[in-house]
């Protein structure tokens, strides 16, 4: 069960208007490492874990990244709110705004829709885990593309709190996985 | 460099004491793992010369929230420390000390400005509703 607590992981407050990051940052919302990619993952992942370790650890992960995803579709509708049909145009979200509006859709940096082919669920705990330290590392690495595109410390102070965040998941999967390689855990 | 200008200055009167616990110098405070985004201190990696941006609450609501946001992150991150680690006294112990002092923060909270979440709404009217909602940066507190 989920309970919504009305405050962002971490404050979004973006007072600029930047069409062209909100392009770009809708990579982390609905792109192939993005956040909604990892809250689904783990948290598919977790109903097959072999002990209550990788149960908790993936269940409050995922639970944390749906927070994430939050944050990124609340930056990108601050980013875009006041824009003209006109700027959004100029700036390469035309076709955004032809297909949803302004509308917050999760699509990655050129508008791809999200799906669930950007992850795996194996059956495998090994197999699931060591997808999920890459996808930590593929995000930390995405995070830092974006960081070199922003201009707006109000922008650049989200993202290195989110960056961070992907470090230390990648630390405790790889604790998980370094645990489950010595129990010798296999598909169940 | 980034915001090495930004002042930061919160005033801790207002929360609770230190209750005299064993700390792990490698534990932050809330305050300071909300801002770099991780609660130990081994495990802090900034990008390039980038480190964190301090947040300046200016006024009771927003410093209220901003404490409470940053007990919220810090039991999380505890949260996943022990999920491997169910065994670390120490570190359930600091993570029972701040899921009292947000509690209590939170109640208070509630009470003054609104509900944070919809079973806390047991005021007078129905008020969960009412804006600002986190995504929104019009007209509500900087920290929602």
């Amino acid at each position: 069960m989920f309970k919504y607590v009305k405050h962002l992981n971490y404050p979004v407050n973006i007072h600029k208007k930047d069409l062209r990051m909100a392009k770009y940052l809708l990579s982390q919302f609905g792109g192939s490492n993005s956040e909604l990619a990892a809250a689904l993952r783990y948290f598919s992942q977790k109903f097959n874990m072999p002990d209550d370790y990788g149960k908790a650890l993936l269940n409050d992960i995922a639970t944390e990244e749906l927070g994430h995803c939050e944050m990124i579709a609340t930056m990108v509708h601050q980013l875009t709110k006041d824009a003209t049909v006109k700027e959004m145009e100029e700036a390469g979200l035309g076709g955004v705004y032809t297909e949803h509006g302004k509308g917050t859709y999760p699509t990655d940096a050129n508008g791809v829709p999200f799906t669930a082919s950007y992850f795996a669920v194996t059956g495998d705990p090994l197999a699931d885990i060591s997808e999920d330290m890459a996808a930590e590392q593929k995000a930390r690495a995405i995070y830092e593309n974006l960081i070199d595109l922003a201009e707006d410390e109000d922008v650049i102070r989200v993202l290195l709190f989110l960056r961070q965040r992907e470090v230390i998941h990648f630390n405790r999967f790889k604790e998980l996985y370094e645990y489950y390689q010595k129990k010798g855990y296999e598909k169940n | 460099m980034l915001f090495e200008d930004n002042n930061f200055d919160i005033n801790l009167s207002m929360f609770m004491p230190d209750l005299g616990l064993s700390r792990n110098p490698n534990i932050l405070d809330p305050n300071e793992g909300f801002l770099r985004g991780n609660m130990f201190r081994n495990e802090y990696v900034p990008y390039k010369n980038l480190t964190y941006f301090k947040l300046n609450p200016r006024n009771e609501k927003e410093k209220l929230l901003y404490r409470i946001m940053a007990l919220s992150f810090a039991i999380n991150d505890l949260n996943l420390y022990l999920d491997l680690h169910p065994d670390n006294k120490d570190m359930f112990e600091l993570f029972k000390k701040y899921v009292v002092e947000k509690k209590e923060l939170s109640a208070k909270y509630n009470k003054t400005y609104g509900p944070l979440t919809v079973t806390k709404d047991v005021g007078t009217k129905y008020d969960w509703l009412n804006s600002p909602w986190p995504w929104d940066n019009m007209g509500g507190g900087m920290y929602v």
